[in-house]
């Protein structure tokens, strides 16, 4: 591994993890996310030495062969997905935002999840989804 | 099912995106009859889940960029600096020693010509900044990144022609042969605009403008080859396998049915994939060289600076009408900033129907400039010409002092003037009626001085859209049911994210009688699957829904003569329902499973075509939709509180999926209204903004409420399925909304989109510096 291998890059060609996205590779559009120590970090602009020691929770790593996680199901019962390219940093994010805030205000969602574009437009979903998942956590 | 032996062939007219066709196409084997407006179905028009949002949702969803083969290389498109100009040097020598560049390609090294948007592929005589120039392949991305850096090259540029109003009047460097396509204008015409112009009470004349619009989707352009002896296979991130097929096949010289396009999941199109690309050559170029399978996927900057545009428009506006509202005289005069190529589609066409008017004219120049090539985005011409049109009638009727809606219904178009023929079904008076109910537009007064944060005013706007949508042939599928008793519909179109996957099978099962469980759709292969046109002008579900339908029928029809055979009955006396077929009274009865376990390997398929429209009749989707706004006077931000649309796209084959479609085009429509806006160099022809953080798609903080539904409205003419399209519909009215939202506000014309605080703060009179107006020259 170079140390000028982003995260990203580590993650998609070496262990063939491709649920993280590249969108921008620039930091901009947020398909990249993944979790840094329960952290939501861009991984294209992450680099991966930086990652020794620490926790990298991928979409792979969240829901076992039996059950998805919470907030996948959620995003599939409200149609918070279109054509599911940003999806999988989303649905992070979103996992990122209520482990810091359990039950976030609108404003608190849209600015929590502003760094993960979705040209598709499934925002208003994504919010019903990240709703519902707060509320049967409360 | 045959019934008597028909002509097979026939001649008809398919209009895609509003441009009729003359086409040869098969007429179906037999008649499917269309499901009535009250037909009790019970998986068509259910709220069932996304069939593929379990794998999105964990990431297993294979997107072209997520492939990867073994011994697959990398490749990077080398991109002109600037524009036009001629490549003085190029140091492939140098790219070459690169440690682990494999191949480097320039024009000289291509066994064809081979032309994008009538551009030569690697042409050294670059025509725009971004232009590819060469391509490097290597063993990892960052060494073909490396070798594309070592390249260097040199451009002597001259001046950029990016104004399209000064390039038709010929005043600006040729960018082609000609300054505008088929070097002459465009004119339609119906009525005597003098007479309306002289019989007008009241006219109104504005000159708008339009930005050049990206499309942005979040997986960029992308392709992976893989040579096999002769044979090519190709993923491509696409929105026509067919076409990318065709268009390759012709780019290498080789036989059509040599190469196999396949498409399983794509990251958003929205138009701007269509066809193949630079990319998709550049690919399969280096796995014929190589021998290795090879994977080129565009970078953000070359997604958003050479994969086509919306383009810009200069709209030159007079409307005309009498005291009570009644226009006599439409005129729009209209310049189209193309880029280097780009087809006909210009925002004339709306002017012509969305409005009663008997004396119209507009003019189209279709005008050559140095940059991309413009490449059909959601809506195209039509959302441009919307927020003329739209504009101009709210202008009018402040000028008449009447309610915006009630000039709109006072010049209601009960049918299709452009074309002289009635609509299928026409809904766009309920949409406004039930939007209008929901948004509150005759109470709206006593909302306007509710509390807003400091500065803002509150405003109000509506705007409506008409889109051809009926779909057509050709499209084809088959169904069919496996030994197992579960069905398989094929069909070769495409899922962008739309939701056809899901709605396909839902008329699939619904056809069949089958549980959707037991129904599987595949799409998105050329060898495998049946033709399927690309999956644009919103005409998917009404061009495919229908083969899948007869397939289906077809298929469900075999069923249940074998069923006739073990039962010892009649199969006009049996049905089907939940994957069982039985007797009317229940007592003979057999699963599709145990059914088919007894005939052993007995294949069954079912073939569906879809059948041409009947002609002269308008297949159109139609809405309408209310914004409501709050405007900072001091800032010129502006905030849009809340979008309600009704739209009428006939049968709704799943509500959940068409209210995501509608939100995500009224997203779409609400960028384009407020944020988005290509920025060129005057000097390069460079666009300024290609990254998502400087051109700015919406992001969650900037969504509004919005509440959007089709109205119950089942178009048993269009087809037998009921369904019209629905796809680009939703992003066409909703900038304009939002500006007459604006202008409500304020008390101020606006004539220019994106209203970014800048625009605001100028209309409304405030002084303005240097800085803040360079790069809107494209579009002066």
């Amino acid at each position: 591994m170079a140390p000028t291998d982003t995260l990203l890059s580590v993650l998609r060609e070496r262990l063939s993890l491709t649920g993280a996205k590249p969108g921008c590779e620039r930091g901009e559009c947020g398909a990249c996310t993944v979790l840094l120590d329960g952290m939501n970090v861009y991984s294209c602009l992450t680099l991966a030495v930086a990652c020794a020691g620490r926790e990298v929770t991928t979409i792979e790593g969240i829901s076992t062969a039996d059950e998805l996680h919470a907030m996948q199901r959620a995003f599939i019962e409200h149609d918070a997905v279109q054509c599911g390219f940003c999806t999988p940093g989303q649905i992070l994010a979103a996992i990122a935002l209520l482990h810091h805030d359990p039950a976030p205000s609108l404003d608190n969602i849209a600015h929590g999840m502003s760094g993960n574009l979705c040209r598709c437009g499934t925002y208003p979903k994504i919010v019903r989804a990240i709703q519902s998942v707060a509320q049967n956590n409360a | 099912m045959p019934n008597e032996k028909r002509k097979r062939y026939i001649a008809t007219i398919v209009e895609v995106e509003g441009r009729d066709e003359r086409r040869v196409v098969e007429t179906p084997e037999f008649d499917v009859a269309p499901w009535p407006a009250d037909a009790a179905l019970k998986i068509v028009g259910a709220r069932v889940t996304r069939r593929d949002a379990a794998v999105k949702v964990t990431g297993r969803a294979t997107y072209t960029t997520d492939i990867t083969l073994p011994g697959m290389l990398h490749a990077v498109i080398a991109r002109a600096p600037v524009g036009p100009g001629r490549v003085e040097r190029l140091d492939v020598a140098a790219a070459r020693a690169v440690p682990g560049v494999i191949d480097v390609i320039t024009a000289e090294d291509l066994p064809r010509p081979v032309r994008f948007a009538g551009v030569a592929l690697f042409d050294p005589a670059v025509t725009y900044g971004g232009q590819a120039i060469a391509a490097v392949c290597a063993e990892s991305h960052a060494a073909a990144l490396a070798g594309c850096a070592a390249l260097e090259p040199v451009i002597a540029n001259t001046r950029p022609t990016l104004d399209p109003v000064v390039a038709a009047d010929a005043h600006e460097p040729l960018v082609r042969s000609s300054h505008m396509v088929g070097d002459a204008v465009d004119v339609v015409e119906r009525g005597d605009v003098e007479r309306g112009l002289r019989e007008a009470d009241v006219l109104v004349r504005r000159a708008y403008r339009t930005p050049s619009a990206l499309h942005t989707p979040l997986e960029p352009h992308a392709a992976v080859a893989r040579f096999e002896g002769d044979h090519l296979t190709v993923w491509e991130s696409t929105q026509g396998i067919f076409r990318v097929r065709d268009e390759l096949a012709r780019a290498l010289g080789m036989p059509r049915t040599s190469v196999r396009v396949l498409m399983d999941y794509m990251g958003g199109g929205f138009g701007g994939k269509n066809h193949a690309g630079p990319h998709t050559v550049v690919a399969a170029l280096f796995a014929k060289r190589t021998g290795n399978p090879v994977r080129c996927v565009l970078d953000r900057e070359g997604e958003q600076t050479d994969t086509g545009h919306r383009p810009a428009t200069v709209q030159r506006v007079t409307l005309g009408a009498k005291r009570d509202g009644t226009l006599t005289v439409i005129v729009c005069d209209a310049w189209v900033a193309l880029g280097v190529g780009g087809w006909e589609g210009g925002p004339a066409q709306i002017y012509h129907q969305l409005y009663a008017c008997p004396n119209v004219r507009t003019t189209e120049r279709y005008v050559f400039t140095h940059s991309q090539a413009m490449q059909a985005f959601r809506g195209p011409g039509h959302t441009e010409g919307a927020f003329g049109l739209e504009r101009a009638m709210d202008t009018l009727a402040r000028e008449l002092h009447m309610d915006p809606l009630e000039l709109r219904l006072r010049n209601y178009a009960a049918r299709d003037q452009l074309k002289d023929r009635e609509y299928s079904s026409d809904g766009l008076r309920r949409c406004f009626s039930e939007a209008a109910d929901r948004f509150g537009w005759p109470t709206r007064a006593d909302r306007r001085n509710d509390p807003l944060r400091p500065n803002e005013r509150r405003g109000f706007g509506l705007a409506a859209q008409v889109w051809p949508a009926g779909g057509g042939p050709p499209a084809y599928a088959t169904v069919v049911i496996h030994s197992d008793g579960t069905a398989e519909a094929l069909s070769g179109t495409q899922d962008l994210g739309t939701g056809a996957r899901t709605v396909l099978a839902q008329i699939a099962a619904e056809s069949l009688g089958a549980r959707l469980a037991d129904v599987r759709m595949v799409l998105g292969d050329t060898e495998r699957t049946p033709y399927a046109g690309n999956s644009w002008g919103s005409m998917t579900t009404a061009s495919v829904g229908p083969a899948v339908r007869m397939a289906a029928v077809d298929a469900r029809a075999q069923l249940l003569e074998a069923a006739a055979e073990v039962l010892e009955c009649k199969p006009e006396d049996l049905d089907t329902r939940d994957s069982m077929i039985t007797t009317p009274d229940g007592v003979c009865k057999i699963t599709f499973a145990d059914l088919m376990k007894r005939l052993g390997n007995v294949m069954i398929s079912g073939h569906g075509t879809r059948a041409p429209n009947e002609q002269k009749l308008g297949l159109m989707s139609f809405g309408a939709q209310f914004a409501e706004v709050a405007v900072d006077g001091a800032t010129g931000h502006v905030r849009v509180l809340r979008i309600v649309a009704a739209h009428d796209v006939g049968r709704v084959i799943n509500p959940t999926l068409a209210e995501s479609q509608l939100e995500g085009g009224i997203l779409q429509g609400l960028g384009y209204a407020l944020y988005e806006e290509r920025v060129l160099d005057q000097a390069t022809g460079l666009p300024l903004n290609p990254t998502t953080h400087d051109y700015k798609i919406p992001t969650m903080a900037d969504v509004p409420r919005i509440e959007a539904w089709c109205i119950d409205a089942v178009d048993v003419r269009a087809n037998h399925v009921g369904a019209r399209g629905l796809a680009e519909p939703p992003v066409i009215p909703t900038a304009p909304a939002i500006a007459n939202a604006v202008a409500d506000a304020l008390g101020v014309d606006f004539t220019e989109i994106p209203l970014t605080p800048w625009r605001v703060l100028t209309a409304l009179g405030t002084p303005r510096s240097e800085e803040q107006g360079a790069g809107s020259k494209e579009r002066q």
